[in-house]
């Protein structure tokens, strides 16, 4: 990898959010911009800022045209404006039987996140893959 | 039952000519009745179904001879009109609710039958004549007969669809249940996973050596001593809740003052409320507020959701408490008003359902358990008070609202002119 990759976190609850971005930085070395705001979210994705997105399902804190919109939505949409393929994490702590596919479908998210989320490491190797396997720009 | 009449006049057209005959022989029979009735009950302990149905002894047994002996007399008085297809089913119906089977009155039809043809015999020794009878009366048996099968039937299809409709009603309720079931399990696995996530990240982290400073490692321990915290509440929601729904929860109910709840409760929530520039109010200008009759620890808890929903539904303003005297004698009345998102007079039922919130969205936005006002409204009831929902100060957010009733001293002492409110002792 050239540079140290950088991660968007769209995540409503703080301290879950802030173990992402400690985990990571702390034991992958990655940068990490953690927000809620849909003007930051689309600008650091728009100027190709983002190696790979965590987004949490159930957003409480993030609107889009006026309306709340869910990390299913987001994905799409993230999806659509990055100007180079970007991995997704959909992150949830729905975890009955049929959410994952149910969820993976909808959102186009290339892996899913099944909270409890708690191994740093094993968090960083799944995202290096990810990011490994998109095409390079 | 109008409609079975009217089917049963079907089996009424009973020739007169055959009725006329067997009303001249009702005076020759009367004398054969008793022992037909000795014969038709002596058959009873052989019939198993019968068996089971006769319970009543010897006092049952002499009742039901007087009642067949009535019924025989009946078979040759001629007046087979509606009444009589009436009466006729009246007895089949209560057969069918005894559970005597068919079969057993066919069968005792039988013996009736063989019964009469043998008075017959003695009574018109000369076969021409006997034979004449014995068609009318013949005709007589198969009417009766097919009265008591028809009205067998009715019964039995009556009990049948009444049978089918509780099964399908139960049947709802258990696939109601069924559901209910499994959207419980899914969105407390849901909420208990959120906690859940940073108490085990945050424990990694430390245990990973992660942590760049002593410092550092405390800090995410309060974080996870919180988050566990967090946890601990949404459990015990979830076990008052099926504490409640198993209908095992207990309040103590006492002599309680309000105010001491109140002034208690209030500083649970100021920090939330500080942290998001709210402002807590008490605009309760009473000096004291009567006693009333209330669990302590379950008056707080109700009061503490209220003022928790109020702080986070609540994004700027403020969250007022007042307490008064219900406009419904007898009871006092605590609100919990604030300026916060409101609830639309649609939904306002809806928050009281397990695991809804209501915010303008689909998902559930916000934390907690989802739990905090179905308990609310439960435990209010068991304290034999009232909880409601309506619009705050000027159509904007929400008030919330409970009632409890007084207590006696209470009630004696508000009569007082003096207007003293009552003091425990």
């Amino acid at each position: 990898m050239s540079h140290t990759p950088r991660v968007l976190i769209v995540e409503d609850h703080a301290l879950v959010a802030k173990f992402y971005s400690m985990a990571l930085e702390r034991a992958g070395g990655f940068t990490c911009v953690v927000t809620e705001d849909m003007h930051e979210i689309l600008r650091h994705v728009e100027a190709g800022e983002v190696d790979l997105a965590i987004l949490d399902v159930s957003l409480s804190g993030t609107e889009w045209e006026g309306r709340p919109i869910d990390g299913v939505q987001l994905a799409r949409l993230l999806k659509q404006r990055s100007p180079r393929p970007l991995p997704i994490l959909l992150a949830t702590a729905h975890a009955m039987a049929g959410d994952r596919e149910r969820l993976l479908a909808a959102s186009g998210a290339d892996d899913y996140l099944e909270k409890p989320v708690y191994d740093a490491q094993l968090l960083v190797e799944k995202i290096r893959r990810l990011i490994e396997m998109q095409p390079r720009a | 039952m109008e409609s079975f009449i009217q089917e049963m006049k079907r089996y009424l057209n009973f020739d007169e000519s055959d009725a006329r005959l067997l009303m001249t022989l009702g005076p020759r029979m009367e004398k054969y009745l008793p022992e037909l009735s000795e014969r038709f009950y002596s058959q009873i302990p052989h019939h198993p179904t019968a068996f089971r149905v006769f319970t009543g002894g010897e006092a049952q047994i002499a009742r039901l001879k007087q009642t067949l002996q009535q019924w025989a007399r009946g078979l040759f008085s001629g007046l087979y009109g509606e009444a009589y297809a009436d009466d006729r089913y009246q007895i089949g119906y209560r057969h069918v609710r005894l559970g005597l089977e068919q079969k057993y009155v066919i069968s005792a039809m039988g013996i009736v039958r063989s019964f009469l043809s043998e008075c017959l015999l003695l009574e018109f020794p000369a076969s021409d004549e006997r034979l004449k009878y014995s068609s009318s009366l013949s005709k007589m048996l198969d009417l009766d007969l097919n009265l008591m099968c028809e009205s067998y039937m009715h019964a039995t299809l009556q009990n049948l669809r009444a049978l089918n409709a509780q099964l399908e009603y139960a049947n709802q309720e258990l696939a109601q249940a069924s559901h209910s079931k499994d959207e419980f399990l899914a969105q407390t696995s849901h909420e208990l996973r959120t906690p859940l996530n940073s108490i085990l990240g945050f424990t990694k982290l430390i245990l990973d050596g992660l942590c760049k400073s002593p410092e550092e490692e405390k800090e995410l321990l309060r974080d996870v001593y919180a988050s566990a915290q967090h946890l601990l509440g949404i459990v015990n929601d979830i076990l008052d809740l099926g504490r409640i729904e198993a209908g095992k929860m207990r309040v103590h109910i006492e002599d309680l003052r309000p105010r001491e709840v109140l002034d208690s409760t209030m500083p649970l929530v100021t920090v939330q409320a500080k942290e998001k520039r709210l402002e807590i109010r008490d605009e309760t200008i009473r000096m004291s507020l009567p006693v009333v009759r209330a669990d302590e620890v379950r008056m707080r808890q109700v009061l503490l959701n209220l003022l928790s929903n109020a702080v986070k539904f609540t994004p700027k303003g403020r969250v007022t408490l007042r307490a008064d005297l219900a406009s419904h004698p007898g009871f006092l009345r605590i609100e919990v008003e604030d300026t916060g998102i409101g609830i639309p007079p649609d939904q306002r039922e809806a928050v009281f359902l397990k695991f809804v919130q209501v915010d303008g969205t689909q998902t559930r936005r916000h934390g907690g358990s989802g739990l905090g006002l179905p308990i609310a409204l439960k435990l209010v009831e068991l304290m034999g008070g009232a909880i409601g929902i309506e619009d705050g100060a000027g159509g904007q957010g929400t008030r919330v609202w409970f009632t409890l009733p007084l207590a006696l001293t209470t009630l004696a002492e508000s009569r007082d002119p003096s207007g003293h409110t009552a003091s425990r002792q």
